[in-house]
């Protein structure tokens, strides 16, 4: 159903800077973690308190708990997550079609007995796994580096919730980047849409944050469907979930059958 | 049964751009060259014999499929060769080859291998690095390799130095004598003429010839260049008579010849002639000499 050399390909091509993110992600995660200080928490609210509340809550960190699973949510799930990751996926999508497609050597693929389909496939298969893995990555360190540095105190049901919902974030974020790479001939369109509008989500999110008279701009973002706090709570994400996971569904589908029909400029 | 069938085929791009109603065959083990200016549509067609674009009517089939809708399958028997060179970023130029040999599940490199011989290509540098017509060998390497049975090239011998487009030309009458169906766009009628059993000339989207290479010899114009040693003796040539004369420039005269050269050898004896050439003549040049008036009608169009 896919194309296992085609598949080889991408990961070569996208190793290097699959490597930094992760990479980022690791200094991150361990310096957010250890920070974690149940003595110090006060002190530390007391801080935020004297900086200015809007800037707070634009980085996402405004309301921090007590306990170790509230201030990973807050610090690491609030913002870093969702920025580092996604320029990962930008690059990604940008590269798994549109770029061939532009640079013409989709037509070297396309005179091979693969059909449209198998090679749309494969970078799909490619994007979802990559992203998968990254997260899983981030998942698996934050569970090492809170067990190691503070045994036992992790609530770990409501930290594996909130990877899998940034997991399903980045489907529905990856789904418009590959939309849009199957949609345009040109590199320049396909960021446009692939890495504008993720952005465009991300800065709306952060102003909505600031406070009660933007609140309004949260359903103009898809980032509102991953909310940290609402996760570690319990409070009601089954359905954000379920929005996420039929968002990245219908936008793979429709990238797959655009790239099937369209003329290919090659 | 023909292995290539184009029948009424047209994509209009708008503004008299694309291919409009084109018909034609091309038989199995035929060499046949399609000629055209840049911009004729001669890459249109080879995109929709690759299946790369939907017909807004008509069809393009290959060995009786479909090539939009069984192009995979087509691709089993066949070997292209892109009219703009693009390979993946970071590969050399033997990582290429062997990816493409795996896309298309082939096992056996002798034959890229003794390609990469008679070309000299250096596969094991950067394919960023190559120059054009390095990129060029890539490419013709990566169109025979599988051995296909047909072959679609477009402006093969673009970037190529005289050599190797000598040695293209060694490969392609090979692979007619084996048998191979191959279609390939030029805008050189020089090249062409050298490899092709068959010509097409497309103007403006639309196929306004289809000749027979021999038929085409026959009909064509050679242009000479001569060159005298005074104005005199250039101009008392030129008034002898019996050749059609273009143009009397100080002491070069310029004529035109249908077929035989040796009339005009018996009459230059006597005369001091300097120097003596033929004009390479230009697509658009041949299309006049064959077609006359009507090529002129259509090239005010």
């Amino acid at each position: 159903m896919i194309s296992k050399p085609l598949f080889k390909t991408a990961i070569k091509q996208n190793f290097i800077v699959f490597l930094i993110i992760v990479a980022v992600l690791m200094v991150y995660l361990p310096i957010i973690i250890t920070m974690y200080d149940p003595s110090t928490q006060e002190s530390l609210n007391q801080i935020l308190d004297v900086m200015p509340q809007a800037l707070i809550a634009a980085m996402g960190f405004s309301e921090i708990g007590g306990s170790l699973i509230d201030f990973i949510a807050s610090y690491f799930y609030g913002f870093l997550i969702l920025l580092l990751p996604m320029i990962y996926v930008i690059i990604v999508c940008n590269r798994s079609i549109a770029s061939l497609v532009d640079k013409g050597s989709m037509a070297y693929l396309l005179s091979t007995p693969n059909t449209r389909g198998r090679i749309v496939r494969t970078q799909a298969l490619f994007v979802i796994i990559s992203t998968t893995v990254m997260i899983a990555l981030v998942a698996a360190a934050g569970l090492a580096i809170s067990n190691t540095v503070f045994p036992g105190e992790l609530d770990v049901k409501a930290f594996l919730l909130l990877n899998l919902g940034a997991l399903l974030l980045y489907y529905a974020i990856t789904g418009i980047g590959f939309l849009a790479s199957c949609l345009f001939n040109d590199t320049k369109y396909s960021l446009m849409v692939g890495a504008g509008l993720p952005v465009a989500f991300l800065v709306i999110q952060m102003i909505s944050d600031v406070g009660e008279e933007t609140r309004f701009l949260k359903y103009f973002t898809m980032f509102t469907l991953f909310d940290p706090d609402k996760i570690i709570t319990g409070e009601g994400f089954i359905l954000q979930f379920a929005a996420l996971v039929i968002i990245a569904a219908v936008l793979y589908v429709l990238g797959y059958n655009v790239f099937n029909k369209r003329d290919l400029p090659l | 049964m023909p292995v290539i069938e184009i029948s009424g085929l047209t994509k209009d791009y708008g503004n008299h751009k694309g291919i409009f109603g084109l018909s034609f065959t091309v038989e199995e083990g035929e060499v046949f060259g399609y000629l055209g200016p840049n911009g004729a549509g001669k890459t249109t067609t080879i995109r929709h014999l690759m299946g790369f674009l939907n017909p807004d009517k008509g069809s393009a089939r290959i060995f009786g499929m479909d090539c939009r809708t069984q192009r995979a399958e087509i691709m089993n028997h066949l070997g292209y060769l892109p009219g703009e060179i693009a390979f993946f970023d970071g590969m050399s130029g033997m990582e290429f080859l062997n990816f493409m040999a795996r896309m298309r599940g082939l096992k056996d490199t002798s034959l890229s291998d003794r390609l990469i011989d008679m070309f000299e290509l250096d596969a094991a540098s950067r394919i960023r690095k190559m120059s054009k017509g390095m990129k060029q060998k890539l490419g013709i390497i990566c169109a025979f390799m599988h051995d296909p049975r047909v072959l679609i090239l477009d402006e093969p011998t673009s970037g190529l130095d005289p050599l190797m487009q000598k040695k293209f030309s060694e490969l392609i009458l090979e692979e007619k004598k084996r048998g191979k169906t191959i279609l390939m766009s030029s805008h050189s009628f020089e090249e062409v003429e050298r490899t092709c059993d068959r010509a097409g000339i497309i103007r403006q989207g639309e196929l306004v010839a289809i000749e027979n290479m021999r038929d085409l010899r026959q009909k064509r114009r050679k242009v000479f260049l001569l060159e005298f040693d005074s104005p005199a003796s250039a101009a008392s040539f030129a008034g002898s008579g019996g050749f059609n004369i273009l143009e009397v420039n100080e002491n070069i005269v310029k004529l035109s010849i249908l077929g035989n050269a040796s009339g005009l050898i018996k009459a230059l004896e006597g005369y001091n002639v300097l120097d003596l050439n033929t004009e390479t003549s230009s697509l658009e040049d041949i299309f006049m000499h064959y077609y006359g008036d009507n090529a002129k009608t259509m090239a005010s169009v």
